[in-house]
């Protein structure tokens, strides 16, 4: 038989579904028909009458009918003084329906980097919080503890929103009984053992310190326009986005979005920095190494690069 | 007559985006009265306080996964208000190209995936046209529905060519925008917008776009439809049939106000025209019940929140004035969603497509208002339509973007001041008012679309839109009210899940029994 599968969404915007709908080779319609994926209720797609929607939460929260994937998209929002009321389902927290489903799913993923962490709803004053983590600390609404019927913890697929490809080779790999290996922060190293900078077309800019100072200028984002490709680990420059290209490809910093503390508290569009060196070096580097090999890279600088000719 | 007459019913209602519950009393099968809930509240404006000047542009596109672009764009205009920015061609051109993109993905993803479903609602089995709806609109198999799902993510290619990826790029920038796009870029925009208007062509209008320019009015409509085989077949002329069959044109009038704050901005010596004098594609404007279309001034927008989930304040407040201060309590019986009400001129307006279509003149839209008035039929009829406004423009525009010209002029610290930027989103008039000081956010507040069309009542307990558009839909069976599916998604909701129902009881003394629509 078919694995099911049952779609949450709270406390978000849906653009984790949004990403999904954009998925590629295969899509979702594919993902679903080819991997034999059993979508028993998604909130955007789903035409289940109202009566029979509501005898399968009955069944799925009533254990009549085993869940296999429960997927939760947005932020589990606790608040006002931990409530709940500040997202109601028929006049209940939302977060009374999360905790029922969970208690009775085979494995849960964290759709998107508020359901992992909480994300830009836990910037917000509502109580947000990730599934088992608030930010980075572990916990978040079902314990650092928790284990999901199958003995697994959430499957935390970070991002804002989650890449496609992340999403349904995941999905892929769950429906057909494979076990990804999980990091420390419980999301899978397939996809988030690299960093954002590994592919970034402008690589060789940072090699030699051209660094833009103002938009439009072709260079390195990192020293002054507040990239985080070295620091944000994802695929974006392995898998691209919507087959096409991604932000630090197009001149746009990467804002971190796969990390437990996105949205950080400094300005977008700044690199926090020390006499014109970033506070925040590259993933593991070590500060002074790093800082001679700046220093010699930038000597080294060719003129071409200096004078954007590749134009990337 | 039985005691049970009137009835009140909770109604949770997937297939729109974002939260909304929508409490119904009905009598004798008729709605009599309609509430419609906001559930969630997520504190956005309040957590931009006090951040960088420019974090708007991060974070209010994910306000919303499926017009992040809209705000993007809105929240790039306010500041360069603010900064007295002078855009570069360039600049608008790539602006207006990615938002076109997200329209038509927005209007096609609502249309076929979302709206087109309820067309093989079990209420409709015994229908002659069942089987087909089923063979096209079906989750994740359907016909029409691979077809859309594999061509909305075409088309916003275009977004992540000229902006890096979508949903939720950041690429718009006040003085412009930061991406660079080489002629080769360029040229692949033209070929997805060239293979997708083929394929709308063919799929979606049965017809080439010139033919569908040429239905002025609603003779010239049924004439289109009677004309072939093929203008039936195409998802637009399933959906006229459809609309007939189950009577779409006899629900959801509403209020008859419309409001669209306009969008698409002519760049200076740009081939493409408006249908109006306004300097925009489509033009902004107020439209009163019956009345000719007028200028839309943002002065006159107020927000109340007499029946909001907010403190109190009397009467109304200018968003540049706004306070957004959440209050909720277990006693609490007059207030109910987390929805402010925005009211222009003190009067409530619907948005999205229609409203567009209407301020910007456009004459089969007017020709229908004017015999029949608003309904779900006409505002899902602007939607479907909307893309054949925007592709010619889409493919002159990118045609005029001059690679070797600049695509931002320089704006390196945003000033002190007030801005605001006004566009029409997917769904309608979407708004930010801004302040700024000493480089960091001192005020913001967002008025969305849905906030428009999904309010709640005012200061003086005037219904939303919606609400007052649900009054007098029959409903056939109250375990499987479609006609509100209908009505509601016809606004195009942007609040994900529920309209719960709740049956026989009193809002007062039942509990509720959640149904999903």
């Amino acid at each position: 038989m078919n694995p099911n599968l049952y779609w949450l969404q709270c406390g978000g915007c849906s653009g984790d579904t949004m990403s999904m709908l954009s998925a590629d080779s295969p899509n979702i319609a594919e993902a679903t028909n080819t991997v034999g994926l059993d979508v028993l209720f998604h909130p955007s797609f789903s035409a289940l009458t109202p009566a029979r929607h509501l005898r399968l939460l009955d069944d799925l929260t009533g254990g009549a009918l085993p869940l296999d994937i429960l997927c939760v998209e947005g932020t589990v929002i606790t608040g006002p003084n931990g409530t709940g009321m500040f997202e109601t389902c028929a006049g209940r927290p939302k977060k009374d329906l999360i905790a029922q489903l969970a208690a009775r799913a085979g494995l849960i993923v964290a759709v998107g980097t508020c359901a992992a962490f909480g994300g830009v709803t836990r910037a917000c004053d509502v109580g947000g919080v990730g599934l088992q983590f608030a930010g980075k600390e572990a916990g978040g609404f079902l314990g650092a503890d928790f284990v999901s019927r199958e003995g697994s913890p959430v499957i935390n697929l970070p991002g804002c929103p989650v890449h496609p490809q992340v999403l349904i080779g995941t999905l892929s790999a769950l429906a057909t009984g494979k076990r990804l290996k999980l990091n420390e922060r419980n999301a899978p190293l397939e996809y988030y053992n690299m960093l954002v900078h590994q592919g970034c077309t402008r690589n060789e800019y940072h090699e030699y310190q051209i660094e833009e100072t103002d938009f439009g200028q072709m260079g390195c984002l990192f020293f002054h326009m507040g990239c985080h490709g070295p620091l944000a680990h994802g695929p974006c420059n392995k898998f691209l986005w919507n087959n096409r290209s991604c932000k630090t490809r197009s001149g746009i910093p990467c804002f971190g979005c796969t990390e437990p503390d996105f949205p950080q508290d400094t300005p977008f569009f700044e690199t926090p920095n020390i006499v014109g060196l970033p506070i925040n070096l590259p993933d593991g580097v070590d500060r002074p190494h790093y800082l001679a090999y700046k220093g010699m890279a930038a000597a080294a600088a060719p003129e071409r690069l200096k004078h954007r000719q590749p134009k990337v | 007559m039985s005691e049970n007459r009137k009835k009140t019913i909770d109604v949770a209602l997937n297939r729109v985006e974002g939260d909304l519950e929508l409490r119904i009393e009905h009598e004798d099968g008729v709605v009599t009265n309609a509430w419609s809930k906001g559930i969630m509240y997520r504190g956005f404006e309040n957590m931009l306080k006090g951040r960088g000047a420019l974090d708007g542009l991060v974070l209010t596109p994910r306000v919303c996964g499926i017009c992040g672009t809209a705000h993007l764009l809105t929240a790039a205009k306010a500041l360069d208000m603010i900064s007295g920015a002078q855009l570069p061609v360039n600049a608008l051109l790539v602006r207006n190209l990615a938002m076109m993109a997200e329209h038509i993905q927005s209007d096609l993803r609502h249309g076929i995936l979302m709206f087109m479903q309820d067309c093989h609602n079990p209420a409709y089995a015994s229908l002659p046209l069942y089987g087909e709806a089923v063979r096209r609109y079906q989750a994740f198999k359907g016909r029409s529905v691979i077809g859309a799902i594999g061509m909305t993510k075409k088309i916003l290619e275009i977004v992540a060519i000229l902006g890096g990826q979508w949903p939720n790029s950041s690429f718009i920038v006040p003085g412009g925008v930061a991406s660079v796009p080489t002629f080769n870029d360029i040229v692949n925009c033209t070929y997805i917008i060239n293979l997708f208007t083929t394929w709308y062509e063919e799929q979606i209008l049965g017809c080439p776009l010139e033919r569908w320019q040429q239905v002025r009015s609603e003779q010239d409509l049924q004439a289109w439809l009677d004309e072939s085989d093929a203008h039936r077949d195409g998802d637009l002329g399933f959906f006229i049939r459809f609309a007939r069959l189950v009577g779409l044109d006899r629900l959801g009038r509403g209020h008859g106000n419309f409001v669209s704050f306009g969008q698409l901005e002519l760049p200076q010596g740009s081939a493409v025209r408006g249908r109006t004098a306004d300097p925009l594609l489509l033009a902004a404007g107020f439209i009163g019940q019956g009345q000719a279309p007028a200028g839309c001034d943002q002065e006159l927008v107020t927000e109340h929140v007499a029946y909001s989930h907010f403190v109190d304040y009397p009467g109304g407040l200018h968003p540049s004035e706004g306070l957004t201060q959440p209050y909720v309590s277990p006693y609490e019986i007059i207030k109910y969603s987390f929805c402010k009400a925005p009211r222009y001129n003190g009067r409530p307006a619907e948005t999205g497509p229609l409203a567009q279509m209407l301020t910007s003149g456009h004459p089969l839209f007017a020709d229908m208002i004017a015999a029949g008035g608003p309904n779900a039929y006409v505002r899902e009829l602007a939607r479907l339509t909307r893309p054949a406004e925007l592709l010619p423009a889409m493919k002159t525009w990118a045609g005029e973007i001059d690679p070797e010209a600049p695509f931002y002029h320089s704006v390196r610290e945003i000033p002190d001041g007030h801005g605001y930027g006004l566009i029409d989103a997917s769904r309608g008039a979407l708004g930010h008012w801004v302040e700024i000081s000493r480089q960091k956010i001192a005020h913001y507040q967002i008025i969305t679309p849905t906030a428009w069309n999904g309010s709640p009542r005012d200061h003086d307990g005037v219904r939303g839109p919606w609400e007052e558009a649900l009054i007098g839909t029959p409903i056939a069976d109250p375990d499987n009210p479609v006609e509100i599916g209908h009505v509601i998604r016809s606004f195009d909701a942007c609040q994900v899940c529920s309209v719960h129902l709740l049956t026989n009881n009193a809002p007062a003394t039942g509990r509720s029994r959640c149904v999903r629509v």
